[in-house]
């Protein structure tokens, strides 16, 4: 072919595909008389399942329950689920399947950090709302973009936290111990930056996988370096494992973890021995303890439309998640857009959602709602609520 | 001390590898076949004891035996429903075909039990109590681990010495025409021996579910190292499994310990690339005689 | 009209739908589609390697990996423009892909799938832990591709990159295996020694054939980066090699058209199971079970059998790739030959 030929050929394909490729804003996509059509983006299938199944189950509970009192503004939600496998690739064919073939009005979802961040910029150029349910990594909401909200604490905030309680219990040499996944990096990035604000260095920094067994080494090294505290990023595996095995060698820190640690007395079954549990503190997703009145409430919720679960941190994430949205639409009403949806949104001030600890405050500059930790521990096989602070980063 | 540590939950760690490792190459064995799916075998297994124990709230001992009966049985059905026509086919479809059975044995794991809770803790036989075994302190399970493994071993020497099946197996993994000439049921023994490596694997899953917890995606990265540890020990050797499963231990937590816990996980891969390079056949590996 | 059922004419018609795609698909199926062309130069280099060379090897997603992020890191860390950063990544992958042919010359079958394995699971831990380079395990963001010169949004330019890249290589393979050295793999790959005795030299060989499934498998990783402006160390674990080798058996082992309706039918099996929601791993897992069980050779077999016409490179061959690993040497390595053998 002569150059002229191809010239001309990439011209017409130029222009005619131009136009062809939907860069369609949509106003009112996913919204009939009767339904809402929201997009569940996240895992179903694989490890990450957990971050985004479950917590869609929990989710699923809230607006079947609407559903069920009479609908939003007289509309039915329908929540389509796509699976994001946790891997950026499924993630973005996810987020475009919902968004081009399902027509959702407006994506409830994001488990994995990476798979979210894969996602992100597909969700952001169709400006359709988009509340992050679970995934933990900053650069979600922050530079904010116009029509993504998060109700998940942010790794930077749980980080800060954990070192901020460290210090605040007298810890003078603290050491971390962290798995370097994707959830894990996020997490271990601000502790350093936080170690860094506060102006001291971890005296130990360990490295365990999300599923070993064994962290023996881990421990007696950082047992040598004299840590009196430890900071954890760790799933609850190889957070067992490591306090199972401190307890072993008679090592006995502070012992730091954060929400993915939350679920204490199933840690501690985990863990296998009450003892290990001492000294452990974790940022909690729920303000109740485990067995009182409130939690029946919403494990009697989960097993009406999800039967056979138990309820843990996950779709409590998802539960109250949901409320938000829920509320959220309820405040929109009836001439439901997407733009009403971010400007109401925005205005969410001090909004109780009866079961994450803090209350969720979105404002335009600062699409990071859920902002307040809530410490726990086990004292005496119960659940004790230590601390609640809101952190200011 | 250290050293000591190392070398001691080095035993422990590797002898949860070397148990699975075991039912691996039973399986090669006499098969010729690398089942991919022995990961999820182990896995299912737990998950069954789990269910019979926890759930049900029978007592241990049925539950143990539950998980080695399904462990047994789904090896079988494994091998006859799926990997015996792939017998005659090549390497990457049995291969692949493991790979099917997996999913869907996770799939199934996922659907029934993952709503439970996300890593499920089992209770262990003895008190979890850690105790003091020479110089240093121990989980009692993980002993039992390794009291397992040597009494496997034991137990299958046995089987393959004293047995007539055991020696069927020997005779058919030496040399198939041969065992079919002198009146062998060649395709009991194949069943047989995907239901003992199935079997193997349910032992190792009950002993070990205090201390790994049960969760449906616990299966991939146990049979690689599984299967580094029986390619290091040479495949045909049941003793060069347990050995190289020892030995993935030992190197694990060795490099742990003396270099950073950053290394743990991709040591026992590094060191197994190198020693094939010196050791084509693993340690304890036939001698290739190449077919021309 | 059954000389037009060829393989050479399905892999027309494939291609031209392919070309016309993105007038009138809405951006999830241009996204499937570039998906496809981009594993379809995977599957193909993963074939040369198994199916015509005969080498198990596990490397493919690393290689893969190896080239998404060369092509990526060259553009972020040292401003390369991509199509120097394309050719560029492709040529690493294909540098590291060739040391793995010396391990080959000693090893065969399952202790070399081994080796492949633990070179795979190094560069993974490479990919997570060498921050300073790679960003580790938050992966890190790639400015889209700018084809802002020929007036193309960037999601249609990447596309169409794709599908010339992967008509090119889809020809090159078909002439390269063709030609001596399509004969020579086949040879290597139903015996070493009898291959050496005719002049095969294995050496060069070998390694010709582990850096052609390298430079593959990097470009692909390139246009990977490309397509989705970030990389991330999730879609290089040997669980992605799997769904590979699916894609290869699914085909069929041994040829050229096999990998490519192989990775098109199980990019678009896995988008379909969609629908399965949270037992997609149940769905595929059968389906894929089933097909493997009941069609070993691969869908190019159904259509040898029913298509008079299908003639393929070396297709005679082929048929020597389903039967038992010959060349693994060891006796008692080799899988039991078929009950009706004659004894």
């Amino acid at each position: 072919m002569s150059r002229e030929w191809l010239g001309g050929l990439l011209g017409v394909l130029a222009i005619a595909t131009n136009g062809l490729v939907s860069h369609g804003l949509r106003a009112e996509d996913g919204v009939t008389n009767e339904t809402i059509t929201i997009g569940g983006l996240g895992a179903l299938t694989g490890p990450g399942y957990l971050y985004g199944k479950i917590v869609m189950d929990g989710a699923e509970a809230i607006y079947k329950e609407a559903n069920d009192a009479g609908g939003i503004a007289g509309r039915k939600i329908i929540y389509v689920r796509q699976d994001d496998r946790c891997e950026p690739s499924a993630a973005i064919a996810a987020a475009k399947k919902l968004i081009h073939d399902d027509k959702v009005f407006m994506i409830h979802g994001g488990g994995c950090t990476n798979a979210s961040i894969a996602a992100y910029p597909t969700i952001k150029e169709q400006n359709i709302p988009w509340v992050i349910f679970a995934s933990v990594g900053d650069s979600l909401t922050s530079p904010p973009a116009p029509y993504i909200f998060s109700t998940a604490l942010t790794a930077a905030i749980e980080s800060f936290a954990q070192v901020e309680f460290a210090r605040q219990k007298g810890a003078k040499k603290i050491a971390i111990v962290s798995q370097r996944d994707a959830w894990g990096r996020d997490r271990y990035d601000a502790v350093i930056a936080a170690f860094n604000k506060a102006g001291i260095k971890p005296v130990a920094d360990e490295e365990i996988a999300a599923d070993s067994n064994e962290t023996t080494s881990q421990v007696l090294r950082l047992s040598q370096a004299g840590a009196d505290a430890v900071v954890i990023v760790l799933y609850p595996k190889p957070a067992a494992a490591f306090l199972r095995d401190a307890f072993k060698v008679g090592y006995k820190p502070l012992m730091i973890g954060q929400t993915s640690l939350g679920d204490v007395p199933v840690l501690a079954k985990q863990t296998g021995i009450p003892q290990a549990m001492e000294r452990f503190f974790a940022i909690s997703h729920v303000r109740y303890t485990p067995g009182d009145e409130d939690s029946k409430k919403w494990q009697a919720l989960l097993s009406k439309y999800s039967p056979g679960e138990q309820l843990q941190i996950f779709q409590v994430l998802g539960i109250g998640s949901a409320k938000v949205v829920v509320e959220v639409l309820k405040r929109v009403g009836r001439d439901l857009t997407r733009a009403r949806f971010k400007e109401e949104i925005q205005k969410l001030a001090g909004f109780e959602t009866g079961i994450l600890p803090g209350p969720i405050t979105c404002t335009e500059t600062d699409h990071q709602c859920h902002k307040t930790p809530a410490w726990v521990s086990l004292v005496d096989d119960k659940v004790v609520t230590v601390d609640t602070t809101t952190v200011k980063k | 001390m250290l050293l000591t540590y190392a070398l001691a939950t080095g035993l422990t760690s590797g002898a949860l590898y070397a148990l699975i490792a075991v039912g691996l190459v039973m399986v090669y064995k006499s098969t010729g076949i690398i089942n991919m799916a022995h990961g999820e075998l182990f896995m299912i297994s737990g998950f069954i004891a789990y269910a019979v124990h926890v759930q049900l709230g029978l007592p241990y001992v049925s539950a143990f035996i539950a998980a080695v009966v399904c462990g047994f049985g789904l090896g079988m059905l494994i091998y006859r429903g799926a990997l015996k026509p792939l017998m005659r086919s090549s390497l990457a479809n049995v291969l692949v075909a493991a790979v099917a059975i997996s999913f869907i044995l996770k799939g199934l794991a996922r659907a029934i039990w993952g709503g439970q809770g996300d890593y499920i803790p089992f209770p262990p036989i003895l008190s979890p109590m850690p105790i003091m075994l020479g110089p240093v302190m121990v989980i009692p399970q993980q002993i039992i681990a390794v009291g397992v493994s040597v009494a496997l071993m034991l137990a299958l020497a046995l089987f393959f010495k004293a047995t007539r099946i055991g020696k069927w197996m020997q005779a058919t993994a030496d040399n198939v025409k041969a065992a079919r000439l002198v009146g062998i049921r060649v395709e009991q023994v194949y069943v047989l021996s995907f239901g003992i490596g199935g079997a193997i694997a349910a032992v190792a899953s009950v002993i070990m579910a205090p201390i790994t917890l049960l969760y449906p995606d616990i299966g991939f990265n146990l049979f690689l190292k599984a299967f580094a540890a029986a390619v290091l020990g040479g495949l045909n050797s049941i003793l060069g499994a347990v050995l190289g499963g020892v030995i993935v231990g030992l190197i694990e937590q060795l490099a742990a310990t003396y270099l950073h816990s950053k290394f743990q996980e991709v040591s026992s891969f590094i060191v197994i690339m190198f020693a094939l390079i010196f050791m084509p056949n693993g340690l304890l590996g036939q001698r290739n005689i190449r077919k021309v | 009209m059954s000389r037009l059922l060829g393989c050479r004419s399905l892999l027309g018609a494939l291609f031209i739908c392919l070309l016309f795609l993105p007038f009138g698909a809405n951006p999830y199926w241009l996204f499937v589609g570039n998906l496809i062309l981009i594993y379809i130069v995977l599957a193909l280099g993963l074939n040369i390697l198994i199916g015509f060379a005969g080498h198990l090897a596990f490397a493919n997603a690393a290689m893969f990996g190896i080239g998404a992020y060369a092509v990526g890191l060259l553009q972020v860390r040292l401003s390369f423009p991509y199509w120097l950063a394309l050719p560029s990544g492709g040529l690493i992958a294909m540098l590291l892909g060739t040391t793995m042919a010396f391990p080959a010359l000693r090893l065969s079958g399952i202790y070399l799938a081994m080796a492949t394995l633990g070179f795979a699971q190094f560069t993974q831990w490479v990919f997570l832990n060498w921050e300073t380079v790679t960003y580790g395990a938050g992966g890190f963001r790639v400015p889209a591709v700018d084809f802002s010169p020929l007036a193309l949004p960037p999601k249609i330019g990447i596309y169409y990159l794709s599908w010339l890249i992967a008509v090119s290589l889809v020809a090159f393979a078909w002439n390269a295996m063709s030609s001596r050295i399509g004969r020579a793999f086949v040879a290597m790959r139903d015996g070493e020694i009898a291959a050496e005795s005719l002049g095969v030299t294995l050496l060069h060989y070998k390694a010709l054939a582990f850096a052609m499934s390298g430079v593959y498998a990097g470009i692909a990783g390139g246009l990977f980066a490309g397509l989705l402006d970030y990389v991330a160390p999730e879609t290089f674990d040997l669980f992605q090699m799997i769904t590979h080798k699916a894609m290869v058996m699914v085909g069929g082992i041994g040829s050229i058209t096999g990998s490519v309706i192989g990775a098109t039918l199980l990019v678009l099996l896995l988008e379909a199971l969609r629908a399965f929601k949270s037992t997609q791993e149940i769905a595929f897992g059968t389906i894929l079970l089933v097909f493997v069980v009941f069609c070993p050779g691969g869908l190019v077999s159904i259509c040898r059998r029913y298509l008079p016409h299908w003639q393929e490179p070396l297709h005679v061959a082929q048929h020597a790739a389903i039967l038992p690993d010959t060349d693994s040497g060891d006796v008692s390595d080799s899988p039991p030959p078929p009950a009706r053998a004659e004894l």
